[in-house]
């Protein structure tokens, strides 16, 4: 049961701003994700701000030679879209995995990449490090679902599906906040437990997530995502990855990786990268990109299986991407 | 009077009293034209309208909202209780602990469990996380929520047990005072298990475990509670109205009369809806104290914590056979728990081990243990998934072991009789044979093994069948029910059966036998049923003995409508009742089938109004057992580099005795099925079992179902029919539950035929095949 709060549903970006300046005011836009939270009572809200009738923020456009997404564009239209299916592939692949199709409806993208972590501690009834508490209960918990890869004090993983794919296609989070616009790489938009274990983004509590940039679409590129999850829908993943690269004929020129499900952010697999750029990808530099991805893992107890899994999917989608002729070449 | 009122208010020259005549038990259908045909559901419409009013759906003027504030902990004992400001709240009328006279009567939890336990409605001593605290009733939901917020409990926090494993160490925490045993741990054996290993040419041993499964049916639970005086009604989300008629008439000390309970629609039980919960009781006393209707539904975490689930089973099997395939001992032991109450946590368990093949030696041992979390309640064939998952993997490694074919295997052990009965009595069918070849045959499972023997099996992407057997211990169903059918002057008829339709289709099959018997068209079928205070005594709707129960019953009751109406018809006629055949509604002589008369138009029937026919269940056959048996095939793709497994293809055949409804029969089989891989797949509930005991995955996210897209696209039910003329005079088996026990281990038998790692752990999601894969990487 929901305790009471106030909503108000503001007509533009300036008043919604204006309410979210309000102590204990939170965001809503498709509520998937608040709604859960509020149940839960992993956070209270005073005044819930609902974007959802900001109509300027719907929509995907073209603009700065590539493509702008409206914060409040649903994660359907995203998946549906056919000029992200062929040119950003990463992102429409990423959108038609996430939860079900009936939250997919729902959800947004700005809030896709605003959703709270997916931790069974966090969300339930548990005091824990994230909501102010002493303790990760994760460590020596029931940790089959955290992290292996950047777990510091805090073990959740980044629940979002379409951030590492926006991330490795370099797209950018266009911010409004009470002084005015800026904007976020992808890359640089999370925060992890290491740098501050109490929030996820680098938004503060009156900044909102306008509009997601995506780069003009570059000659040669190709990307991908792979997700592998406990059941087949509505579910988060246990490991995935998000590939962006350029290849020239079939050397990979550039090359952008990142798993999710594995780190508490959208993590680079950064040695992945360096791995196969400049190569051509055959089964042997899959297999070993595959290890180079957990050469870092530090599993708990019960999450080892993730080094497994994440090894073995950025091997099946590098062999798979190198499989496929790019579309938007 | 005058004489017009005489001809209102009286029928006259009414000769014949509606006594009816004790009947012999009618023959077997030979053909039949209704049943077993696929019919739509006869409430299709009201149930996908809306209009269908469950419990939960129930408004009633001045009706007040129930909550429970819930123990956190799962083992605590209340210091103190501040209610002082909840009491204030606004909108508050009552709220309770079990401090006020009349507000803490005596609970039960045990269910088929022989071990009486009583505690109390609310006991200060909390043994698992979820138990009953206090209880508001309020104006709206969120002013009972509020007011439970407002509730000061001083817990003292005490040590807890999360695992069946160590319950029984030295120095576990204690569940109850006793220790952590529930009653002795049961033995069986028959022949001579270390002669029957010596006899052996191969010995398999393995250990299996299978987690906590919850029922999670789409309705919640809950009732709504109304007193009128001093009679009590509620409406329950309910199998068995009867059953929680006595169930709270108990725990209220409330003569039956005083309470009648309806259970018109219910969005599924499994199992967990047979008794009244705490919550029904609490409703009625808030009702009470209030003297206004109180509607309590729990939340979904509530049903998680306190409603019951499948026991886990942590099992050991070891098996020898003979080169030939001749079974020669089994030798099974496993623990369970129940939860924190007596709730049969090892029931069942070991019973396809003992009953499923012909096994002369064979030794079980189920040893049951309390833990901190909630009671279990049956669920779903109890015990039988459970077992099949050791056995049927065994059964396959036995294969394995002797070069055989996993279903020659087991033709070369089905028994005719029943073992592990006392007098092995025979099953009065067994379609077990049948259900292996023909099953065999239909899947297509000797091409498919030869072809994927013959395939280079070297991608990560790997295919495999499997397949696996069951039987169900129960199914036959049994006296007592008693039905009433009323035939009116028109034609049109009305059912009043007491039994609750709970999704199985259970009103659309009796309609299909009163149109069977009668000619009457299912939608002039008027089906009164599940409440205590206008339908006759039933049991309740569990076993997978609904059907079996209550199919005869109504038959002998539709038949005595005929009989009477034959009669009738005959004594206008002016001609033998026996020279009369009714069809379509009409009546005509067999001799001259121009001489007829249409129900309608029958004198005799509209002077008296109604026909009313009575149908008892008779008793089931001496010496018999009833069962019903299964075979199911599947074909997997398992992906080795992620764990990841897809189910292709699945196949059930399944000797459930006579098809009633084809429609509502091919539902309950994929129902099963799906049931079935969620155990196999993706269901666990998950107990942090090393901080803190309480349940982590209490919500449909994270306890997860399997979605449409886990099951696969094609299903196949192949029934198989053995014309059972013993069992009952439909020829019905249960059908409900049977149909999960082969599921799983058929499952993880295809996943082995694709990858060689045996998985004797379920559920098998990617969490446990990569973990599984990476061990068997390091090993070699």
């Amino acid at each position: 049961m929901l305790k009471k709060f106030a909503y108000v549903r503001p007509g533009s970006v300036k008043e919604a701003l204006d309410h979210l300046s309000s102590e204990g005011a939170r965001v809503h836009a498709g509520g998937t994700d608040l709604l859960g939270c509020l149940r839960e009572q992993t956070f209270e809200a005073k005044t819930v701000v609902s974007i959802s009738g900001i109509e300027s923020l719907r929509g995907i456009r073209k603009g700065g030679g590539g493509l702008r997404i409206g914060a409040l564009t649903t994660i359907a239209e995203v998946a549906e879209n056919t000029e992200l299916q062929m040119n950003y592939t990463a992102l429409a692949r990423a959108a038609s995995e996430v939860a079900s199709p009936q939250l997919r409806n729902q959800g947004t993208i700005g809030g896709n990449i605003c959703q709270k972590p997916r931790c069974w501690y966090y969300r339930g009834e548990f005091h824990c490090l994230r909501k102010g508490g002493e303790q990760c209960f994760a460590v020596g918990g029931e940790n089959a679902f955290h992290c292996i890869l950047g777990g510091e004090n805090c073990f959740i993983v980044h629940p979002s599906d379409t951030a590492p794919a926006l991330a490795a296609l370099g797209a950018k989070a266009h911010i409004a906040g009470p002084g005015g616009k800026r904007s976020v790489l992808l890359e640089s938009f999370f925060v992890s437990p290491a740098q501050d274990y109490t929030r996820e983004t680098v938004l503060s509590s009156n900044e909102i997530v306008t509009e997601i940039e995506l780069p003009p679409h570059e000659e040669g590129l190709r990307s991908s995502y792979r997700k592998v999850r406990a059941r087949r829908s509505w579910d988060f993943a246990l490991a995935g990855v998000a590939l962006a690269m350029v290849f020239e004929g079939d050397m990979v020129k550039k090359a952008r990786v990142y798993l999710s499900g594995v780190a508490p952010v959208p993590w680079r697999a950064k040695e992945v990268e360096d791995l196969i750029t400049g190569k051509k990808i055959d089964a042997d530099l899959a297999a070993k990109a595959g290890s180079a991805a957990v050469q870092k893992a530090a599993p708990l107890e019960q999450n080892a299986y993730k080094v497994f899994l994440t090894r073995g999917a950025v091997e099946e989608e590098l062999q798979a991407i190198a499989r496929t002729q790019g579309k938007g070449s | 009077m005058k004489k017009e009122n005489e001809e209102l208010y009286y029928a006259q020259g009414l000769a014949v009293p509606e006594t009816p005549k004790p009947g012999e038990n009618p023959k077997p259908w030979d053909k039949t034209h209704v049943v077993g045909k696929a019919m739509p559901r006869v409430d299709a419409y009201e149930r996908v309208s809306g209009s269908a009013v469950y419990p939960s759906d129930l408004l009633l003027p001045n009706m007040l909202y129930g909550a429970i504030l819930r123990c956190p902990h799962p083992h605590a004992k209340i210091k103190g209780m501040d209610i002082s400001r909840a009491k204030k709240m606004p909108g508050v009328h009552a709220l309770i602990n079990g401090s006020a006279p009349g507000t803490n009567p005596k609970w039960v939890y045990a269910s088929f469990s022989r071990i009486e336990f009583p505690t109390s409605l609310f006991d200060s001593h909390c043994r698992f996380e979820g138990e009953a605290v206090a209880a508001v009733a309020a104006e709206t939901p969120y002013q009972a929520w509020d007011a439970l917020r407002a509730i000061k409990v001083d817990y003292e926090i005490l040590p807890f047990v999360a695992d069946a494993r160590k319950a029984l160490e030295p120095g576990a925490p204690k569940v109850h005072e006793k220790g952590n045993q529930a009653g002795e741990t049961q033995r069986y054996e028959r022949g001579d298990v270390k002669k029957g290993f010596e006899e052996a040419e191969a010995t398999v041993e393995m250990a299996f475990n299978t987690p906590a499964e919850l029922h999670t049916p789409m309705e919640l639970h809950g009732c709504v509670a109304n007193w009128e005086g001093d009679s009590l009604t509620v409406w329950e989300s309910t199998q068995g109205v009867y059953a929680i008629q006595s169930g709270v008439a108990q725990a209220l000390g409330l003569p039956l009369s005083k309470v009648r309970v309806v259970g018109h629609y219910m969005g599924g039980g499994f199992g967990s809806k047979l008794r009244a919960g705490k919550y029904t009781i609490i409703a009625a006393i808030l009702a009470r104290l209030t003297a206004r209707p109180v509607k309590l539904v729990l939340t979904r975490e509530e049903t998680f914590l306190t409603t019951g689930n499948r026991p886990p089973s942590y099992m050991r099997l070891k098996a020898g056979v003979k080169k030939d395939g001749t079974l020669t001992a089994l030798d099974f032991s496993c623990t369970g728990t129940g939860g924190a109450y007596p709730a049969s946590g090892t029931a069942l368990v070991d019973w396809v081990v003992r009953d499923l093949y012909t096994c002369p030696n064979v030794r079980t041992e189920a040893t049951d243990v309390y833990i901190n979390a909630g009671p279990a309640r049956p669920m779903r064939a109890p015990g039988h998934p459970q077992g099949a998952w050791a056995l049927e993997q065994m059964m396959d490694a036995l294969a394995e072991a002797v070069g055989m074919d996993p279903v020659e295997l087991r033709l070369k052990n089905i028994p005719s009789y029943s073992q592990a009965r006392p007098g092995n009595p025979a099953y009065t069918s067994t379609g077990l044979r049948e259900c292996l070849v023909e099953g065999a045959k239909a899947f297509g499972w000797k091409e498919a093994r030869e072809k994927l023997a013959r395939e280079d099996q070297k991608s990560h992407i790997r295919r495999g069948v499997g397949m696996a057997a069951g039987l169900w211990v129960a199914g036959g169903g049994g006296p007592p029910s008693s039905i009433v059918i009323k035939l009116f002057s028109d034609g049109s008829v009305n059912l009043n059966m007491g039994a609750s339709d709970i999704g199985t289709g259970t009103k659309t099959v009796m309609a299909m036998v009163i149109s069977e018997e009668l000619g009457v068209k299912p939608e002039m079928i008027q089906i009164e049923h599940a409440d205590t205070g206008t339908t006759q005594y039933a049991t309740p709707s569990g076993g997978s003995k609904t059907i079996p129960t209550e199919s005869p019953a109504v038959r002998a009751a539709a038949i005595d409508v005929r009989r009477q109406l034959l009669e009738v018809a005959a004594a206008e006629m002016k001609v033998d009742p026996s020279s009369l055949v009714l069809a379509g509604g009409e009546l005509h002589l067999k001799q001259d089938p121009s001489r007829k008369v249409k129900i309608g138009e029958i004198q005799g029937l509209k002077k008296r109004g109604v026909i009313v026919g009575l149908g008892y269940r008779g008793p089931n056959p001496d010496n018999r057992v009833v069962n019903p048996f299964a075979a199911q095939f599947c074909e997997v793709e398992v992906d080795m580099r992620t764990g990841e497994v897809r189910i292709l293809h699945f196949l059930g055949a399944h000797d459930s005795g006579r098809v009633m409804n084809r429609l509502t029969y091919d539902n309950q089989v994929f129902g099963g099925i799906t049931m079935g891989i969620g155990l196999a797949m993706t269901e666990e509930r998950i107990l942090d079992q090393n901080n803190t005991g309480k349940m982590v995955n209490r919500n449909w996210h994270d306890y997860k179902l399997p979605t449409a897209l886990d099951v696969p696209p094609g299903m196949t039910s192949l029934p198989i029919e053995p014309h059972d003329t013993e069992a009952n005079t439909t020829g019905a088996k249960g059908l409900g539950e049977p149909v999960t026990i082969p599921t799983a281990p058929a499952v993880a038998n295809a996943v082995y035929h694709a990858t060689g790692v045996r998985i004797i752990d379920s559920p098998m999601s990617p969490v446990r095949l990569c973990g599984r894969f990476s061990e068997q990487r390091k090993e070699a």
